[in-house]
């Protein structure tokens, strides 16, 4: 489809009509318009959890430190750091010269607002700082943080996404910062209609350099069909919201690109050990055996995924080798008749909210038929998911986890005894004590070798049964230029310019 | 006829007032945690508390109901779960996209249904009459959202006429609006023209066979006058209340046609707040279009009485 719906000059975008010609090299007058599936609930970074805000956000706020291409730490507001000798004292030193959107200084104390608000007010994101004990500004560009103990991920806790933004105290005590934020980042909030789009300027005074573009209009587009649609007649420049089913035939269009990225996001089955008969170690271990990773990838991602049977991907610096569970229906019966389990029925719950776990059930159901294993899956909204979750009113659960960096956010919440995600009922004393010490352990070779022999451990018990990372897919006109599509989700348009 | 629209009035309060409870109760009943929604999969229990406190959730379902109504009747339904920002706000900026679609969309389903009923009523039995009955039973069965999907491939990849998606206010840019109202009017009013079609059809069918009618002709008059004066009026009565019903539902929310054309009206948000257990925003627009919907069963009543003076005011 698509007989060359090129861009025609100007098409669809409203420019500002400021001065007409001898603008300044700072934007090439074009406005980039992005379509994304849904609304921000709100724009306040800290109390927000929706992916929708955060695409936006990502463009407006800073954080002290970010993750660059490859997910490793760089400066951001914060110029540079050291850790004291005892580990337990950073000291950030910031970035000068940097203004907020509405032109007041940006100064240390900013800082120390921005974190002291996310700890004192218990907000979503305070588990990050649990071994934070203190935050201060000795002088206006100097941020010091006292940790409990040597806290090696403390830098992607802090940075790895815009959930840990730094904001202004005059923005959220006005409660402006729901609807109109300020931030420091390369594009200022210019305007917000509810239910359609948000109009984002660039900030030419940007620490990082100035923009290329004039700005970014986010419009929210839910149905994919119509994002695409948006894309191939040129009144879109960008989509995350690609239909599935659609990639391989949107590759060979040369009228788009489509840029796909393996993602640290992951999706995995969860068994509840606290019932019968799935305390079982051995019942766990032959779900493993005897699902087929590659077919419910196919099924649910239509193959833009990869298959992994841990949580992190080969393209991490964290990724750990494992391939116990080779698809082996017969080593799963003789797991099962070990355990004594015939005839086993399973209680799957699945959400509409992420249509992926309904589709992935009845494959799930069919590929366990043959072990006389009875999957029903039961569809609920996701509220009642997540009630039913917390209650333990489930045998087996599928769902993912997005935005991970290190891999304390890969295991810790989910797999420690006390860990505030362990709905599955995991314990396991040995990976506790692994877990501990890892999240500790500031030598990055030794802690690589306790995550790895934990995240190993964790799969022998299939205490989660992992499945695969998803690919990140998105679509845009050959006129954006030096965009790319990034493993953690992050959609960051400072660097890119739009030709012809 | 002031005695008539106070009855009236009172009759709407009481079924408002109705709605409330029924709204909050069943918002109530659905299972499902808002604060959880909230919050996503990583909190913590303190965090949870907090934010149940703030919204006023861990206070007793009848203190919170005479809270709402109490607050309702001053114009205030409450804060957005999800945004923070008041709810009757959020409706109002929801409204005029909703009203501006439903309205395009009415008008096309008129244009489609008079002439197409009329025709097909005094051209009963024959081939075209057929082609009408089949048309409109085509259009009844296919789903809105389909063609709008269609409509999007078609005019926009293919041809390149209108914009996919979007929405612009009318009185903002007036040309631009028609140009993204179109295709989601036209998908919405074909099917919703097709209803009324039908009823068209029968009713003026029905009137054609009436003694009046046939003394109408009797008389020799004109079979134009015949038509239009004594039987399409005379047909009107049912089709009103069929036009009014249409008219509420359209307002009441496409919800699925604002979805595909990124339409932002009050079914998105209806559908949105649903999703996130936003009670506050879900109980406001379910009560708006409650109240939309007793305010165009009065202004039909009304009509009634105009379209027919034999309707008398009781």
């Amino acid at each position: 489809m698509a007989l060359l719906a090129a861009c025609s000059p100007g098409e669809g975008v409203d420019l500002d009509e400021s001065e007409g010609e001898g603008t300044e090299q700072t934007a090439s007058g074009e406005t980039l318009v992005a379509a994304i599936a849904g609304e921000p609930d709100q724009l306040d970074p800290h109390r927000t959890s929706s992916y929708f805000s955060f695409q936006v956000l990502e463009n407006v706020f800073d954080t002290l430190v970010e993750p660059d291409e490859n997910l490793e730490m760089q400066p951001a507001l914060a110029e540079s750091w050291e850790v004291s000798e005892d580990q337990l004292t950073w000291t950030f030193d910031l970035r000068e010269g940097v203004e907020w959107h509405d032109g007041t200084p940006f100064t240390a104390e900013d800082v120390v607002f921005s974190y002291t608000r996310i700890i004192d007010e218990e907000l979503a994101n305070a588990w990050r700082f649990a071994s934070v004990t203190e935050v201060t500004a000795p002088d206006e560009s100097t941020v010091v943080i006292e940790v409990s103990a040597p806290t090696p991920n403390l830098l992607p806790s802090i940075g790895g996404f815009k959930g840990m933004a730094i904001v202004q105290e005059e923005n959220v005590e006005s409660g402006d910062i729901t609807t109109a934020p300020v931030g420091t980042g390369p594009f200022s909030l210019a305007d917000y209609s509810a239910g359609d789009s948000i109009d984002l300027t660039a900030n030419p005074d940007w620490w990082g350099g100035a923009p290329q573009v004039s700005g970014v209009t986010f419009r929210f587009v839910p149905e994919p069909t119509t994002a695409v649609a948006e894309i191939t007649s040129g009144d879109v420049h960008w989509t995350d919201n690609v239909p599935p089913q659609q990639v391989e035939q949107l590759e060979g269009d040369d009228a788009v690109v489509l840029g796909a990225a393996a993602s640290n996001d992951y999706w995995y089955l969860a068994a509840n050990q606290g019932r019968e008969p799935f305390d079982d170690v051995r019942v766990r271990q032959a779900l493993s055996y005897a699902i087929d990773r590659d077919a419910i990838a196919q099924v649910t991602q239509y193959g833009n995924a990869t298959v992994n049977q841990l949580a992190i991907p080969e393209t991490s610096a964290w990724h750990t080798e494992y391939d116990t569970y080779s698809h082996d229906v017969d080593q799963a019966a003789s797991l099962l008749e070990e355990a004594g389990v015939d005839g086993l029925e399973i209680d799957m719950l699945v959400t509409s909210e992420y249509p992926e776990t309904v589709t992935a059930a009845q494959a799930i159901a069919s590929q366990l038929e043959p072990l006389g294993v009875t999957v029903t899956p039961r569809e609920v909204d996701f509220a009642t998911w997540l009630d039913e979750q917390g209650q333990g009113n489930y045998d087996v659960l599928m769902l993912s986890w997005l935005g991970n960096i290190d891999p304390d956010d890969f295991y810790y919440a989910q797999h420690h005894s006390t860990g505030s995600f362990n709905f599955q009922g995991y314990a396991n004393t040995e990976v506790d004590a692994l877990l501990d010490e890892a999240r500790t352990e500031t030598d990055e070779d030794a802690r690589r070798d306790l995550y790895a022999a934990a995240a190993r451990q964790i799969a022998d018990d299939a205490s989660y049964i992992y499945l695969y990372n998803p690919d990140v897919v998105q679509l845009w006109v050959p006129e954006l230029e030096d965009y790319e599509a990034r493993g953690d989700g992050a959609i960051r348009f400072r660097d890119v310019s739009i030709t012809g | 006829m002031l005695r008539f629209t106070l009855v009236r009035a009172g009759h709407a309060a009481v079924v408002l007032l109705g709605v409330t409870v029924v709204v909050f109760a069943l918002v109530h009943l659905v299972p499902g945690d808002p604060v959880r929604v909230a919050l996503g999969t990583r909190f913590t229990q303190e965090s949870y508390d907090a934010l149940r406190a703030a919204s006023g959730l861990d206070q007793p379902l009848l203190t919170q109901y005479l809270q709402y109504v109490g607050n309702a009747l001053t114009g205030d339904l409450g804060v957005s779960f999800r945004t923070g920002q008041p709810v009757t706000s959020i409706l109002l900026e929801r409204l005029p996209a909703t009203i501006s679609l439903a309205a395009a969309a009415l008008v096309v389903s008129l244009l489609i249904a008079f002439p197409l009923g009329i025709y097909a009523a005094t051209h009963h039995g024959r081939a075209s009459d057929t082609v009408v009955r089949v048309a409109s039973q085509a259009g009844v069965s296919v789903p809105d959202f389909w063609l709008g999907i269609l409509f999007i491939l078609v005019f926009s990849v293919t041809l390149g006429w209108l914009p996919p998606s979007g929405y612009v206010p009318l009185t903002e840019d007036p040309l631009e609006w028609a140009r993204r109202v179109a295709m989601p009017a036209l998908a919405v009013g074909l099917v919703s023209g097709a209803i009324i079609t039908r009823f068209v059809r029968s009713a003026v069918l029905e009137s054609l066979g009436s003694d009046h009618a046939r003394t109408a002709r009797a008389k020799g008059l004109r079979a134009r006058v015949v038509l239009l004066r004594h039987v399409v009026r005379n047909a009107m009565v049912p089709v009103v209340t069929v036009i009014g019903v249409q008219a509420a539902t359209l307002l009441g929310g496409i919800i699925v046609v604002e979805v595909v054309f990124g339409w932002p009206g009050l079914g998105r948000l209806t559908y949105d707040a649903v999703a996130a257990r936003d009670y506050p925003v879900l109980q406001g627009s379910v009560l708006l279009v409650a109240a939309l919907f007793l305010l165009i069963s009065f202004l039909v009543d009304v009509l009634y009485g105009k379209i027919d003076p034999r309707i008398s005011v009781r």
